[in-house]
């Protein structure tokens, strides 16, 4: 990167199934005041705000940044709308980076949000159009025969998934903007819990949240003058491919592995697992924590499980995996990457709370999105680089 | 060359939910009541309807004002042929109508039989649905004042 870029404000609202007494408008502006706050910033301190959410038949308000302007202080400013399916959250923040890194603004205020109560998402995403196959089963039914696949190519014990879904759900107790608070989880009460999209189970899965996540990113003379400590950022990196394709490999996809080495060359990383202190993922079926375990270097392939399985990415482990909770306990989709993105800077920051990684200098943001087709990540630190 | 054109219908729909908010919420519950409902903003101008930011300041705006149902046509134009779901079955006209007491103006379709009888600057008052229900229908139309 060009010019060095901190992220000097987090704000997030409480993830909840409903949130009816907020519009859209009153939701985002509730994570954009709060990230304001943090930075010590106000609205006329912003050079630029940065939309992201996911497809817009969520709410059913078609280009919902068209009508935002007033309530995130965007007027007389430029304003750019970020949409890269579920990876979202995180592309956002990485176009949002690259405004300050290229010197073109100095403050950015970032903000991305979902609010699945004004409409039902796994209708949204199975809806069959004419001359095509249709699935009609959401994100799960597309995801559930990818796993199977990873079980059997990794030659996986079955309960590596009720693993993951307990200790994301014993990390969310930690985190009070978490939307799932399930005090009594127990790896029998996720096993007994009803099959969706075998091998997925209801509490293998991510709850529907509205919510929203906001951060503000200086240039480092604006960084100087914040409050609370900056994350630094040491790389940022997005890739693509297509959903179907001849030779793709859907359980462990090219372009998430491509946008890990990108992202860790950036930051000086050689050994992720070393290096890497602590990482929040994109991980709204449990299962994808052991598989992008692999995708992105912590473990080789077909090893992964074997971190889950021995307490590695537990809260007490040496790589501690989402101890925010994760999407498993708050999905709010287009936010869910920007929640990755900001709970990693929180916790290089120092401001993590009662889920603070004990000297946590380095950390992983990671979001994917569309047919795990899409990538973002960046590397944050304590300390500039 | 004859080419066949593969055709099918598709329809897609759903009932999504809105979350109003304060000042959106205070307008269609005044609607419900009869009032029409405005807020403040940080310059004294009064909009309606109530917003719930400050188009200038972006701060949160929060003194709900009530203003008249009688005000005045700062711009129109004529709908010789009304489509199914608009506010009249009959020829009207679209008018931008500023409330008495508010600062800026807001979309009503104005009963007033034919477009050589309204002009800007007219005064009009709300006509209200006798059962109402915190929509905008609530608000059925203007008529002129004589």
């Amino acid at each position: 990167m060009s010019n060095r870029v901190a992220v000097v404000g987090v704000g997030q609202t409480k993830y909840a199934a409903k949130r009816q007494d907020v519009s859209i408008a009153g939701l985002l502006r509730e994570a954009a005041t709060r990230a304001l706050d943090d930075a010590g910033m106000t609205w006329a301190d912003i050079d630029a705000v940065v939309i992201g959410k996911a497809p817009d038949m969520f709410e059913g308000v078609m280009m919902p940044e068209l009508y935002l302007a007033d309530a995130l202080g965007a007027v007389g400013k430029p304003m750019l709308r970020v949409h890269t399916a579920g990876s979202v959250g995180g592309s956002t923040g990485v176009m949002a980076t690259h405004l300050v890194s290229s010197g073109a603004h100095k403050r950015v205020l970032v903000v991305c949000f979902e609010k699945q109560s004004e409409s039902n998402a796994t209708w949204a995403l199975s809806i069959r159009l004419p001359f095509t196959g249709g699935s009609v089963t959401g994100a799960g039914g597309f995801f559930a025969p990818v796993i199977r696949a990873y079980m059997r190519r990794a030659n996986a014990p079955d309960d590596i998934g009720i693993k993951v879904a307990v200790k994301d759900r014993l990390n969310a107790l930690n985190n009070p903007y978490a939307h799932l608070k399930l005090p009594d989880i127990s790896e029998e009460m996720v096993r007994e819990s009803p099959m969706l999209w075998d091998p997925i189970r209801y509490l293998e899965t991510c709850p529907s949240s509205d919510g929203a996540c906001a951060i503000v990113l200086a240039d480092e003379d604006s960084a100087k003058g914040t409050p609370n400590p900056p994350a630094w950022i040491h790389g940022t990196a997005v890739r693509s491919e297509p959903t179907m394709g001849a030779g793709r490999d859907v359980v462990n996809p090219h372009a998430g592995r491509d946008c890990a080495k990108d992202v860790y060359a950036q930051a000086g990383i050689t050994d992720p697992r070393r290096d890497i202190d602590c990482a929040e993922i994109y991980v709204p079926f449990s299962w994808y924590e052991p598989m992008w375990m692999e995708n992105l270097g912590f473990a080789a392939e077909g090893e992964g499980w074997k971190m889950v399985d021995d307490g590695s990415t537990s809260f007490t482990g040496d790589m501690p995996i989402n101890p925010s909770g994760g999407v498993l306990s708050s999905n709010p989709i287009g936010a869910s990457g920007m929640c990755r993105f900001a709970e990693a800077a929180l916790q290089v920051r120092g401001m993590a709370g009662d889920h603070q990684v004990d000297g946590a200098r380095t950390a992983l943001g990671h979001a994917y999105g569309g047919g795990a087709q899409f990538f973002a990540m960046w590397i944050v630190g304590s300390e500039p680089r | 060359m004859k080419t066949d054109v593969l055709t099918a219908p598709h329809s897609i729909e759903y009932t999504y939910t809105r979350s109003t908010g304060p000042m959106i919420g205070a307008f269609m519950t005044g609607l419900r009541d009869g009032k029409i409902i405005g807020v403040r903003g940080a310059d004294g101008r009064v909009h309606v309807p109530a917003i719930d930011y400050d188009p200038v300041t972006s701060e949160d705006l929060s003194e709900l004002v009530e203003v008249a149902d009688t005000g005045v046509v700062t711009t129109w134009s004529w709908n010789d042929q009304p489509r199914s779901g608009q506010p009249l079955e009959h020829p009207f006209a679209w008018a931008l109508v500023r409330w008495d007491g508010a600062d800026t103006a807001m979309l009503v379709a104005v009963d007033c039989g034919d477009a050589s009888t309204i002009s800007t600057g007219a005064k009009v008052k709300a006509r209200w649905a006798d059962e109402r229900t915190g929509t905008i229908h609530d608000l059925c139309c203007c008529e002129l004042q004589s």
